[in-house]
């Protein structure tokens, strides 16, 4: 855990002084970054936002990143399921890559009968990433500007956003959407409003699925007779 | 004008992220127990953030001043060669920042 968490706390800062480097007013980036508590997000859709790029292309870059989560929340479902609403949103809000990976890798998948154990472990990392979270993004964001902008900042934070890419890619299907994705989004980056970077998701996601389907009806032949029947 | 002097801009799009944000974490907890992710639409979902955040990061690398930047002098490609080979080696997250920061500062002030 001490290792992710100092990882987590360099990603926050780095992530804070990429706001306050990109353009962001102090204030901004210190609502911005406690509100929506969405490092990855927040990185993404940043340059769009000092583009005044139309809300809707914000949101939908936003919601692309935040896809995975819709995975982590169907991963830890099991724990929690039998607690009332209002426990279940808490234990969503605090929901974080960090503390997602460390409880798949403790308990794997719980099947509805999440006890004291799991929610006892689940908070103690959730919590301590809320907090190491918001510390080194706030530290990041108040110091930032103090920083001059040849050193290359930016690139920390691009290098930051590689590191949580990198252990995605764990298959073909995923280096081809990288790939494609990759070349898309270089070739289309003087289309106005980045819509290049939309339009590179898109085409990158349907050229991995593409991908992904040639594969399984060439490595299991009856599951996917069974599917298509 | 930039985003960032439009005030009712800023609220709509923080707005946007934090609800996305809190709502994809939150999908399942709304919905009942019967209401499974089928493992297919799993794999997929799983592809979204990758291709998300490839269009992120390749212009930032791969582009300077809005026009690709494909050259042995774009320091930022040699930092990100150097700084992905040691977290495929180490996995140490902070271990590659480090690196990749050394590699670009080094070749920039050489």
């Amino acid at each position: 855990m001490a290792p992710a968490t100092l990882a987590l706390a360099a990603w926050g800062i780095v992530t804070g002084v990429a706001m306050v480097k990109g353009g962001l007013p102090v204030g901004v980036a210190l609502v911005f970054s406690l509100v929506a508590y969405a490092g990855t997000a927040q990185l993404a859709t940043l340059p769009l936002i000092l583009l005044h790029a139309p809300w809707p292309l914000v949101m939908l870059t936003a919601t692309f990143i935040s896809l995975r989560f819709v995975i982590f929340a169907a991963g830890i479902r099991g724990a929690f399921v039998r607690l009332p609403l209002r426990q279940r949103l808490a234990s969503a809000y605090f929901q974080g890559d960090l503390p997602f990976v460390l409880f798949s890798k403790r308990f794997g998948t719980v099947e509805h009968d999440g006890n004291e154990t799991h929610w006892g472990f689940y908070y103690g990392a959730a919590l301590t990433c809320f907090v190491v979270w918001h510390v080194a993004a706030v530290t990041g964001i108040l110091l930032g500007s103090l920083a001059p902008t040849s050193w290359g900042l930016d690139l920390a934070a691009a290098l930051a956003i590689i590191a949580v890419l990198i252990p995605m890619v764990t298959n073909v299907p995923a280096v081809v959407g990288l790939i494609v994705t990759s070349v898309l989004a270089v070739l289309t980056i003087r289309v106005p409003l980045r819509l290049g970077l939309l339009a590179s998701i898109v085409f990158g996601l349907a050229a991995a699925l593409a991908v992904e389907t040639v594969l399984d009806r060439r490595t299991s032949p009856v599951i996917h007779t069974v599917e298509t029947l | 004008m930039t985003g960032v002097h439009d005030v009712p801009y800023l609220v709509v799009t923080i707005g946007c992220v934090a609800a996305v944000s809190f709502l994809s974490r939150a999908s399942f907890a709304f919905l009942p127990e019967s209401v499974k992710l089928p493992p297919r639409v799993q794999r997929s979902l799983r592809h979204a953030p990758v291709c998300a955040l490839a269009a992120i990061v390749a212009p930032a690398i791969f582009t300077e001043h809005g026009a690709s930047a494909l050259s042995v002098h774009n320091y930022r490609i040699w930092a990100v060669l150097a700084a992905g080979a040691v977290f495929a080696k180490t996995r140490n997250m902070l271990a590659m920042m480090v690196v990749g920061m050394v590699v670009f500062t080094a070749l920039r002030l050489a």
